[in-house]
């Protein structure tokens, strides 16, 4: 099998969502003796970028996205496993950069958020989901912790987006406001509130939440 | 007999059932089962069939719906561990359920029961806005719900603040609000003459702490009121929910499970969430021992739930639940346009006709993508209920109210992604009069025509 097929396969089975295929073809490009930092940029990326697009369209729904971001972790760990450490530093290099993202404190809904997390991590953000009903100031330790570049705060509820509001509120308090861009999400918010509360951004769905990121870090 | 029968095998299973992460409660628990009955009962959703006709559909979603719950279960995420019922202890508390309770009191009361499809009773009709509102708008928005001749029962807006102060979850300022809440929507029955009437609360407490610190038969919410144990998507539940669940039934009050599975979240499409749909209401009666539901499905983007796929889910959950259970349940509409627009009164009736032909009671309604403040008005609710109690009263069946329900839809289909967001409260309202503006009056006589003319049955 030519090369450009089994790349062509690696796609397919990331954008179906197909695990044990994708891993197992990742393996024999790998014995063919391709770079797979090249794989990993070229049919990877690419597969996800249209997995984010069917989901944009409505073609693809939650399941679809969780199933083709576990197919490329499995391609990616086989990929990685014996890479090179200057190709690891420089996959490192591509990434766009750091985002912690969570629900605020008192929020149990987390489903908008797992989407952001995925679609961040499939368009090459380093993603840290601190999960669900997060304190205001673990948002903080561990922005600091990886130093992230985005803080990503989801809330469902219209008595828990004050926790939203909190979190900038320590970040200007203890004088780390400039040094992470905070975007806000969720259904109870909106363009409004983020200015109100002081956000750098707010997105009202989780594509739109990936393009913010990325527009903030450009213009950072 | 009346819920509950049994607390304690609930809190038992909560702390002895398989343990399971949760992500692989949604990934290899969830996901799998629903796609499997979903191939295995060859549930289709039809865009041409937004009020399907065929009685063994119903019956195929509601076997895949038990067949679902029986082995997923629900899951607590406080103890990582997985409740479940096995089939004959369902069949004794569907069994053994009243399907009809009279809520609130003396001349102000009325009766809620379980409806059938094509069933000739008017439906119980809850005016809610669904919304936060500002502090001062609090009363007159309530009062403006609570006089609407056609509501049974009414829910207050939510209030973000109190006395000026930002109310936070879990803080003190949530027990503030959500007691002003409870006190202040009881004065406004009382103020409109209605001091009886069903009242469901409060919208302001997101914690158990502050649902807990409203109940007072004086001055907060009574024996006769009702309270909601929600959900977690999907099929979840917390020890903070089940705190809720036990402080109600100790205290008295009427349980109701608030559920909304998400089209294009762990569901998938229509077909999904018309199943978990029915699932949770199989949840609700074991979980939550609930007297009643709430029931809103929503579109994960848009927050709605009036276009072909959500209603033709709407449609199967109820008749499925008509066919196959005595369960009451209310179907919570959601709208994409904001008030005073022919938009949101043609969702409004199209929500309204396919619940009630499909055998469900109404909640009416979430507007604007139930996103903006002061952003919603009875108005809206009053055109679902009017439309809901015409369908049932004129008897029509649901090839007809296919039909109708297809016209209504082709007039906002096209327009749902950018839908108006239409006026506030106080911009559709005059506040001190508590009554509609000329504008939106006019505007509520004009579509109401316009649906007449479609062929839709109004009781006045």
């Amino acid at each position: 099998m030519s090369l450009e097929t089994l790349n062509e396969r690696l796609k397919k089975f990331v954008i179906n969502g197909q695990e044990d295929a994708a891993q197992k073809t990742a393996s024999e490009i790998l014995n063919a003796g391709v770079d797979p930092l090249e794989v990993i940029e070229m049919s990877l990326s690419s597969a996800m970028i249209t997995v984010g697009e069917k989901f944009e369209k409505g073609e693809y729904f939650l399941p679809d996205l969780m199933s083709a971001a576990a197919a490329m972790q499995a391609a990616t760990h086989v990929l990685t496993a014996e890479m090179k450490e200057e190709s690891k530093e420089k996959l490192k290099a591509k990434k766009i950069g750091r985002v912690v993202v969570g629900t605020v404190s008192g929020d149990i809904h987390d489903i908008g958020k797992n989407i952001l997390a995925l679609l961040l991590e499939a368009n090459r953000f380093d993603t840290y989901d601190l999960g669900k009903d997060v304190d205001s100031m673990k948002f903080i330790e561990k922005a600091a912790e990886v130093q992230a570049d985005i803080i990503a705060l989801s809330a469902l509820m219209t008595t828990t987006k004050p926790a939203q509001k909190e979190v900038i509120e320590f970040l200007n308090e203890m004088r780390l406001g400039d040094r992470y861009i905070v975007m806000v999400g969720g259904a109870p918010t909106s363009k409004e509130w983020a200015e109100e509360i002081g956000a750098d951004g707010w997105a009202e769905t989780a594509e739109q939440g990936v393009k913010l990121a990325q527009t903030l870090i450009r213009d950072r | 007999m009346v819920p509950p029968w049994r607390i304690n095998e609930v809190l038992d299973r909560a702390e002895t059932g398989p343990i399971c992460l949760e992500k692989d409660f949604e990934l290899k628990v969830l996901l799998p089962k629903l796609q499997d009955v979903i191939k295995e009962y060859e549930i289709k959703f039809d865009p041409e069939s937004i009020v399907p006709s065929d009685d063994s559909i119903a019956d195929d979603v509601w076997k895949a719906a038990l067949e679902l719950y029986l082995e997923v279960g629900t899951y607590c995420t406080s103890t990582h561990r997985r409740i479940l019922f096995d089939e004959s202890e369902i069949r004794e508390a569907m069994k053994n359920f009243p399907g009809k309770f009279v809520l609130g009191y003396g001349k102000d009361s009325r009766e809620l029961f379980h409806r059938k499809i094509e069933d000739e009773r008017r439906p119980f009709c809850l005016f809610s806005p669904d919304i936060t509102c500002d502090e001062e708008l609090f009363v007159p928005m309530s009062m403006a719900y609570l006089q609407e001749p056609l509501a049974d029962g009414v829910c207050a807006p939510i209030l973000e603040e109190i006395e000026g102060r930002s109310i936070k979850a879990g803080a003190p300022s949530e027990i503030k609000g959500s007691v002003a809440h409870a006190m202040m929507f009881r004065e406004a029955a009382r103020r409109v003459g209605r001091p009886g009437v069903f009242l469901q609360s409060v919208g302001t407490a997101q914690t158990d702490a502050a649902q807990i610190a409203a109940s007072n038969p004086i001055w907060g919410e009574r024996l006769t009121d009702g309270r909601f144990v929600a959900s977690i998507s999907e099929l979840k539940v917390d020890f903070s929910l089940l705190n809720k669940m036990v402080h109600f039934h100790q205290y008295g009050c009427f349980v109701g499970a608030l559920t909304g599975p998400i089209l294009g979240g762990y569901c998938g499409g229509a077909e999904g969430t018309a199943i978990v749909g029915t699932a949770y209401h199989i949840q609700g009666l074991m979980v939550n021992q609930a007297h009643y539901q709430n029931y809103f499905p929503f579109h994960i983007k848009q927050m709605h739930n009036t276009t072909r796929e959500l209603l033709w889910g709407i449609s199967m959950t109820y008749q499925a639940l008509a066919r196959n259970t005595p369960l009451i349940s209310l179907s919570n509409g959601f709208a994409a346009a904001g008030p005073c627009t022919p938009m949101v009164l043609y969702e409004a009736a199209a929500h309204g006709l396919v619940s009630v032909v499909s055998g469900a009671n109404l909640w009416e309604i979430a507007v604007a993508r139930n996103k903006y403040k002061n952003r919603a008005t009875p108005m809206e609710a009053k055109m679902a209920c009017e439309v809901g109690c015409g369908v049932a009263e004129s008897g029509i069946k649901r090839p007809e109210a296919n039909e109708l329900a297809k016209r209504i839809v082709s007039k906002y289909e096209r327009e749902i992604a950018e839908a108006p967001l239409g006026k506030t409260f106080p911009e559709c309202y005059d506040t001190r009069k508590i009554a509609p503006t000329d504008d939106y009056t006019n505007l509520y006589k004009k579509v109401k025509e316009g649906l007449r003319g479609l062929g839709v049955p109004f009781i006045y």
